[in-house]
């Protein structure tokens, strides 16, 4: 069925306008081939060459040589499959819950969903040793020995990071679905279960698989998580960090970098499916869908929704905790102080990091919608490379990333300007995180019916017209989750950016970072608390700001 | 043609003048945040014309900036950064001698012998042990790095990584003389056997001891004095077997763009101003004449440590470090 369905779309493809696609992905892949590629190589070039430059397969010769490694990758492959199929457990039932569900207090899901995002990653690794750790809260206070070092502390860092990403791509799938499929399936006997596996499934199978490749290529090299809770349990990211900054063995780090490109192949697969039609949008959408009655079905979605978020707010409510304690575990007495004193840095960071992540949001999205807006369009040879290309990103450690930022524009053409500036922040913070922002545009834009993208075209529409009358309207949702989501987590990156820091320019989470090994826990937790309620103030703004803006175009 | 040439040497000229202000300087350092920003009130009262911008970030993230920036270095001077990362034949090809009547003064273990690096200060290897945490596990307060080997710590001890962490590197390089000690070895890859938890930085194992998670840290005696004036149930061990230290090495910047005023601020860093300064904060004050306060001594630190500390070779431990560590994951893991 879905074969014969390609084969009898695929004529229409011709009669599309080829040239307005090319315009919208030229500035996309320019900024990718500048900002991304060209550091990417400057760092991996180190990988094949030695000290004088001369080509060299060494390095990789060395992998083999180190005991460690092996091991280590192979846990990195267990901890990587594992915290997938936790995260997308969870993950799937909580977006369920948002867009399937009549449970009352959304907002409170939504709500809490955003913790772990606000949260700089370092600060969520301090609230689970405080919460779960050795002697943290739950030991005190209920004498149950609790251990979270190694694997499953692993696990659990990793789903709480990866939680928020996986709901907000399956949302974009399940945002604006017509109630027609639902009613038809209804009236023809299907139970709420088969509706669910005939209906729902296949129109969530890309995001399923985006969010699936994300979660899992962001488990393998991010080490922020890793170094806090991993215990003896060492993965591939550790070894990259002590290579590049104990060893200063660049090229070893490259090295390694490479291995952890590997699994940036299967976003091949992803654009294969991209290019499928079978899950996209529907010619005329008609009545949106509204969740039937169906106490059993919320009961057990609100249960799976309770147990995923509760550790969440754990969490950050022990670092909350910690923050307002005068000397934790042992005078739990409550203070302020640590809110007013001891902080070297002051607050200025949190706003130059607001600033930054403001920046890298608004270029994010516009750059983003316009390369998944151009590759609806463009034929299967240009958008298969540029589709792995803009997956890449999440196969690259943010640390690989900052370090070919200093390798590249140091010196060079830009470096007058650019170098030490915000724009290079924001423009690290984009990179690193393109691929989660470009996978959940992508999915949004595959609720755009293709006939009324084919209507406005046929009525004369050029380029612009079919973006505004079209795919707007349609892929609006997932455009705002993006450019939220690019804020978040340009608000809270340090991996990246921790090279990219100079005296005049301070940030955030640099700040955080600095209170912790300066050995001030409750002043970090503090920080991080302020970092927390400053992004949550300026969501709201925008939110709000977004509202009028919706409100007044309607009134005029 | 003509207009643009006129932009461009204005736009030029005013980025000179955002940079190259007469005494702005740009100084890269490890020292942690909270005592850098009293040295530096304390520098700007002694040296008024000079304004100091300091980038502070943990040793080995300096290393590995100052190497990626090697082509174009953006800093004046470095201050307060390990030795042994700093005579890294990479970096240390950046530096340049510099000399002062205060930098000349410093004990010649404290000063490299071509005067491209001095060290006012420096930290010792020593244990944060948890009373408390020991006490709830029924286990007895170790003495020495020997007693770390028994089995009854196994798990219950947070060691750096000698490969991410100079501290770890200062432990493994001091007790096994390099690598060239046998039984040091045995002593190093012993104690790892008993690690609950490898940590990247130095000072990570003593905060993980005084919020209770392991019972000991091994760690620098900075961080378990700084646990004792936070109020923690923490006790600071300087194992009776060996001491392991490092020193904080600072440096001139053969790129240097302000040559003059680095040269006279790095000179006040060695200065007996700056050392009464430097006791609020370091076990280790190499400065002629400074001595331990009374409350280092009463937290358990040496009277005489600066005279008594064994010699150690820098140069050597930061040419030798890889294949050291090479060896010690071969044993280890």
């Amino acid at each position: 069925m879905g074969e014969y369905v390609s084969s009898v779309v695929a004529p229409r493809a011709i009669a599309r306008p080829r040239f307005g696609a090319a315009l919208l992905l030229a500035l996309p892949l320019l900024g990718l081939l500048l900002f991304f590629v060209h550091p990417l190589l400057t760092v991996l070039w180190r990988s094949v060459t030695d000290a004088n430059g001369a080509f060299t397969l060494a390095n990789y010769g060395r992998l083999l040589d180190d005991p460690g490694l092996p091991r280590a990758a192979l846990r990195s492959l267990s901890i990587g499959v594992a915290t997938t199929f936790t995260t997308m457990a969870f993950g799937l039932c909580l977006a369920m819950t948002l867009h399937r569900s009549r449970l009352r207090g959304k907002f409170l899901i939504r709500g809490a969903l955003l913790l772990p995002m606000l949260a700089p990653s370092l600060v969520l690794g301090l609230g689970l040793v405080c919460l779960l750790g050795r002697n943290g809260l739950v030991h005190r206070l209920t004498g149950i020995p609790t251990d979270i070092y190694g694997f499953w502390g692993l696990l659990i860092a990793n789903t709480l990071y990866g939680l928020p990403q996986v709901v907000i791509i399956v949302s974009a799938a399940l945002e604006r679905t017509p109630a027609r499929h639902y009613d038809a399936a209804a009236s023809m006997g299907a139970t709420p279960w088969r509706q669910f596996i005939d209906v729902t499934l296949p129109r969530l199978r890309f995001a399923l698989l985006a969010a699936a490749f994300l979660v899992f290529t962001e488990t393998l090299t991010d080490f922020g998580s890793a170094v806090v809770v991993g215990g003896s349990y060492r993965v591939l990211a550790m070894e990259i960090y002590s290579e590049v900054v104990g060893q200063l063995d660049f090229a070893m780090g490259a090295t390694l970098g490479v291995v952890l490109l590997a699994p940036a192949l299967l976003s091949v697969w992803l654009g294969r499916l991209a290019k499928r039609r079978q899950d996209s949008g529907d010619a005329s959408p008609g009545r949106a869908l509204v969740p039937e009655h169906h106490p059993l079905r919320d009961a057990v979605l609100g249960t799976v929704a309770a147990i995923a978020l509760l550790p969440v707010v754990a969490v950050v409510g022990t670092v909350a905790y910690v923050s307002a304690v005068k000397l934790w575990p042992y005078d739990r007495t409550l203070t302020l102080a640590n809110y007013t004193g001891g902080m070297p840095d002051g607050y200025g960071p949190v706003a130059t990091s607001l600033g930054v992540s403001l920046l890298a949001a608004v270029v994010g999205v516009v750059m983003i919608f316009a390369l998944s807006a151009g590759l609806r369009r463009a034929s299967p040879r240009i958008a298969r490379p540029l589709q792995v290309l803009a997956s890449l990103p999440a196969a690259v450690p943010g640390m690989v990333l900052g370090l070919g930022y200093v390798l590249t524009f140091n010196h060079g053409a830009l470096s007058g300007w650019f170098y030490g500036s915000a724009a290079i922040v924001a423009a690290c913070s984009l990179y690193h995180y393109h691929a989660q922002a470009f996978l959940t545009m992508q999915t949004g834009m595959r609720q755009v019916p293709d006939a009324l993208e084919d209507a406005v075209a046929s009525f004369g529409g050029d380029t612009r017209h079919v973006l505004r009358d079209a795919v707007l309207p349609f892929a609006m949702p997932a455009a705002i989750s993006t450019f939220f989501y690019l804020f978040m987590r340009s608000l809270v990156t340090l991996s990246g950016v921790i090279f990219l820091v100079t005296p005049g320019l301070g940030l955030a989470s640099v700040a955080v970072m600095r209170l912790d090994e300066n050995g001030f826990l409750a002043q970090a937790a503090a920080y991080a608390m302020c970092v927390v309620v400053a992004g949550a103030l300026a969501l709201g703004a925008m939110r709000l700001l977004l509202h009028v803006l919706k409100d007044r175009r309607h009134v005029a | 043609m003509h207009v643009y040439r006129q932009i461009g040497s204005v736009l030029a000229l005013l980025a000179a003048c955002g940079s190259v202000r007469a005494g702005d300087l740009t100084v890269y350092s490890a020292l942690e945040s909270d005592e850098i920003a009293i040295y530096l009130a304390a520098a700007k009262k002694a040296l008024p014309d000079i304004d100091v911008h300091v980038l502070r970030l943990s040793s080995g993230d300096l290393a590995a900036r100052l190497l990626a920036e090697s082509a174009e270095p953006r800093n004046d001077a470095i201050w307060g950064m390990a030795v042994t990362d700093m005579l890294d034949p990479r970096i240390a090809a950046l530096l340049t001698p510099v000399h002062g009547s205060n930098i000349d003064r410093m004990p010649a273990s404290f000063r490299g012998s071509d005067s491209t690096w001095f060290a006012p200060t420096g930290y010792l290897a020593a244990l944060c042990v948890n009373r408390d945490a020991l006490a709830e596990r029924g286990l007895p307060m170790p003495h020495t790095w020997r007693d770390l080997t028994s089995p009854m710590y196994r798990g219950q001890i947070a060691m750096p990584d000698p490969a991410s962490s100079g501290t770890g590197y200062m432990v493994l390089s001091s007790l096994s003389d390099a690598g060239r000690n046998a039984e040091g070895m045995r002593l190093v890859t012993d104690i790892a056997r008993n690690v609950g938890q490898e940590t990247l930085s130095g000072s990570a194992p003593c905060k993980l001891a005084r919020i209770g998670e392991f019972p000991i840290g091994i760690s620098f005696a900075f961080s378990a004095m700084q646990s004792i004036r936070q109020g923690y149930p923490v006790t600071m061990v300087i194992p009776a077997d060996g001491a392991g230290y490092e020193l904080e090495g600072s440096a001139m910047m053969k790129s240097a763009s302000h040559v003059a005023e680095a040269r006279r601020f790095l000179d006040w860093t060695a200065s007996a101003d700056a050392a009464a300064l430097y006791r609020g904060f370091k076990e280790i004050v190499a400065t002629p004449g400074s001595e331990p306060t009374d409350e280092q001594l009463r937290q358990g630190l040496p009277a005489h440590l600066v005279a008594t500390l064994p010699a150690r070779d820098f140069a050597t431990a930061a040419r030798e470090r890889a294949a050291l560590i090479a060896r010690f994951k071969q044993l280890t893991r």
